[in-house]
C-alpha cells in the first residue's frame, strides 16, 4: 500500500528538522552558516522577553495591516468587479499596479508616517490590498448569470439577491485571495522590519545579522516561519469550513468522487 | 381523464379560464447592426391546468418568450397577462420557473435550494422545512434532501430545479428546456416523471423546447415558432390520450403530429 501523502510530508518534515540538527553537529557546516536547531531554539527559550516583545510587535502590525487589506480589497474589489463601467476603467490600473515592486515606496511611508509601526502596517496593508481586490473583482465577475435570474425569477430582491447569491457565488475566489493578500501582508510587514524599523521579528533578523550573532537571526527565522505556517494552516481551515459544500459527500461519507456513478447507481434519473 | 373530456367537448376551452394571457406581443432588442425584431405579433391564451409546450429552432426566441412570461424581461410591445393581472416583475406566487440546467445554487442542500423562494419571503423555518419536504417527496427524492448539487446525477438536480419552482404552490409552471442537458433516457423518464408531477398537482404548464418527440409526448397543444423574427405559425392538438405512455410513441397519431410539427419548421427554416 501507497503512504498518504499527509504521512510523507510529516515524515520529510521530520527529516528536514533532523538534518538542521545534525549537519552543524557533525561539522559538515560552521555554526556561523548554520546553527542547530537545539541551539536556535535554546536561544528562543532564554531570550523570550526579547522575542515574545517583537513578536508581539510584528503580529500587532500583521494584524491590522491584513484588516486594511482584507477591508478595503473587498470593498474596492466589489465595486471594480460589480459595476463594468468602474471595471473597465479602473480593473486594468489595478492589474498593472500589483506587477509594480511595491517595496520601492517604503521609503516614502516612513518619511511620511515615521519608523514606527504605522509605516509597516501601511506598507502591508497596500503589499497585500492588490491581490484581494483583484481576486474579489473576478470573483464578482465570474458570477453565473444563471443564478442571479434564477434568483429574481423566485422574487429576490436586490439587496436579497447581492447577500444570498452574489457573496456565497464569489467566495470561494475571494477567500483564495484573502489568503494570499494575507501572507502578502505579513511579507509586507516583516520585510519592512528589515529595512528600517527599531522594533519586530524583522528587526531582530537585520539587527543580528549584522553582528554575525547566527543563532539569534535564525531563532527570528524560526518564529517568521512558525508565524506563516501558522497563519496558512489557519486561513485554509476557514477556506475549508466556508466552502464545506465544495467537498461533501466526498470527505465525509467516504463515497467515490466520480458523482455520476454513485449518483445514478441509486436512482435511474 | 379531466382534462381530455373537456377538450373534446366544442365550447368547453371557452368557459375555462386563461392562466396566461399574451396579446400582441413583440419584441426588439438592440444589436451591433440596428435594431433587431426577435418576437413578433405574439398572441396565446393557456388554458389552465393544460400542459403546451412551444418548439421551434434555435435562436427563434421562444426562451425569450418564456422568460417575458415570467416577468424576467420585458417585451418592447405588448401585453402578458397571468390570472387576469399583468405580470410586470417575477412574481413566484403566480408562477414558478425551471431552467435549462446549473441553476440550483451549489452551496446549498437540495432541500436548502428547494426551500430558498421560501426563505427569501421569509418564512418561517418550520413551514419551509415542511414544504421543502413534501415537494422532495413529490419529485421522489426523499431521503436526498441533504445532498449537494454536485452530489446528485442531471436528472435529479432537474427533479430539484422541479421541486423548487412548485414549492411555493403558484398555478403556473413555466419551464425553459429543463432536460435538454440530459441523455435521451434520462430524458424519457423525466418527461414520464413531469407528467406524474402534473397529473398530481394540477399545475399549467408552459414547456420550451426543441425536441419534437418531447413535445408530442408531453403536450396537450403544441405550439411552433418560426425562426427570427419569432411568430406562431401553428397549433397542434395532441389528441392522445392521459396517462401518456411510452408505447404511444409508436402510434400513427403520435407519427402524423410529429411530422406535422416537424414540416411546419423546415417549411420557414
Amino acid at each position: 500500500m501507497r503512504p498518504a501523502p499527509a504521512t510523507v510530508r510529516r515524515l520529510l518534515l521530520a527529516l528536514l528538522l533532523l538534518l538542521w540538527e545534525l549537519v552543524p553537529r557533525l561539522g559538515l557546516l560552521p555554526e556561523l552558516f548554520l546553527p542547530s536547531l537545539s541551539r536556535t531554539l535554546g536561544v528562543l527559550v532564554h531570550n523570550w522577553v526579547e522575542y515574545g516583545h517583537a513578536l508581539a510587535v510584528t503580529l500587532y502590525e500583521v494584524v491590522l495591516a491584513m484588516l486594511i487589506a482584507c477591508g478595503a480589497g473587498i470593498l474596492i474589489g466589489a465595486v471594480v468587479g460589480g459595476l463594468s463601467r468602474v471595471r473597465q476603467l479602473l480593473l486594468p490600473v489595478f492589474s498593472s499596479l500589483y506587477a509594480v515592486p511595491i517595496v520601492i515606496l517604503y521609503p516614502i511611508f516612513t518619511a511620511w508616517l515615521g519608523v514606527g509601526s504605522q509605516s509597516k502596517i501601511a506598507f502591508a496593508g497596500v503589499y497585500g490590498f492588490f491581490p484581494v481586490v483583484l481576486s474579489t473583482a473576478a470573483g464578482m465577475q465570474s458570477i453565473d448569470q444563471n443564478f442571479l435570474v434564477a434568483a429574481r425569477s423566485m422574487g429576490a430582491s436586490l439587496p436579497q439577491q447581492i447577500t444570498r447569491v452574489v457573496i456565497p457565488a464569489s467566495m470561494p475566489t475571494v477567500l483564495a485571495g484573502l489568503r494570499l493578500g494575507g501572507a502578502l501582508a505579513i511579507i509586507g510587514v516583516i520585510v519592512s522590519e528589515m529595512l528600517t524599523a527599531a522594533a519586530g521579528i524583522g528587526y531582530l533578523v537585520s539587527k543580528y545579522r549584522t553582528v554575525l550573532d547566527s543563532p539569534r537571526v535564525f531563532a527570528a527565522i524560526l518564529m517568521i516561519l512558525a508565524l506563516s505556517v501558522l497563519f496558512d494552516a489557519l486561513a485554509r481551515s476557514l477556506e475549508r469550513r466556508a466552502l464545506a459544500w465544495q467537498t461533501a459527500g466526498r470527505r465525509d461519507r467516504g463515497l467515490p468522487v466520480d458523482k455520476e456513478t454513485y449518483a445514478s447507481a441509486t436512482l435511474p434519473a | 381523464m379531466q382534462r381530455v373530456a373537456n377538450l373534446s367537448e366544442p365550447g368547453a376551452k371557452e368557459a375555462q379560464a386563461a392562466a396566461i394571457e399574451v396579446a400582441e406581443l413583440s419584441h426588439v432588442y438592440q444589436g451591433r447592426e440596428g435594431k433587431v425584431p426577435a418576437l413578433e405579433g405574439i398572441s396565446l391564451d393557456v388554458v389552465a391546468g393544460r400542459f403546451v409546450v412551444i418548439v421551434g429552432p434555435s435562436g427563434c426566441g421562444k426562451t425569450s418568450l418564456l422568460m417575458m412570461m415570467a416577468g424576467l424581461r420585458r417585451p418592447t410591445t405588448g401585453t402578458i397577462l397571468c390570472a387576469g393581472r399583468p405580470i410586470d416583475v417575477p412574481d413566484p406566487d403566480r408562477i414558478g420557473v425551471v431552467f435549462q440546467e446549473a441553476s440550483l445554487f451549489p452551496w446549498l442542500t437540495a432541500l436548502e435550494n428547494i426551500e430558498f423562494p421560501l426563505s427569501i419571503r421569509g418564512a418561517p423555518r418550520l413551514e419551509r422545512r415542511g414544504r421543502a419536504d413534501a415537494m422532495l417527496n413529490l419529485v421522489g427524492l426523499a431521503g436526498f434532501g441533504a445532498r449537494y448539487p454536485h452530489e446528485l446525477s442531471g436528472g435529479m438536480k432537474q427533479r430539484v430545479s422541479i421541486a423548487r419552482g412548485l414549492v411555493q404552490d403558484p398555478p403556473v409552471l413555466l419551464m425553459d428546456e429543463p432536460f435538454a442537458a440530459l441523455d435521451e433516457q434520462t430524458r424519457m423518464t423525466m418527461g414520464h416523471e413531469l407528467l406524474r408531477i402534473w397529473s398530481q398537482t394540477n399545475k399549467t404548464v408552459v414547456f420550451v423546447t426543441h425536441s419534437l418527440t418531447e413535445a408530442v409526448y408531453l403536450a396537450d397543444e403544441v405550439l411552433v415558432m418560426s425562426p427570427r423574427p419569432g411568430r406562431i405559425i401553428d397549433r397542434a392538438e395532441v389528441t392522445l390520450p392521459r396517462p401518456r405512455t411510452y408505447e404511444m410513441m409508436a402510434t400513427d397519431v403520435f407519427g402524423r403530429l410529429r411530422e406535422r410539427i416537424w414540416q411546419n419548421i423546415r417549411k420557414v427554416t
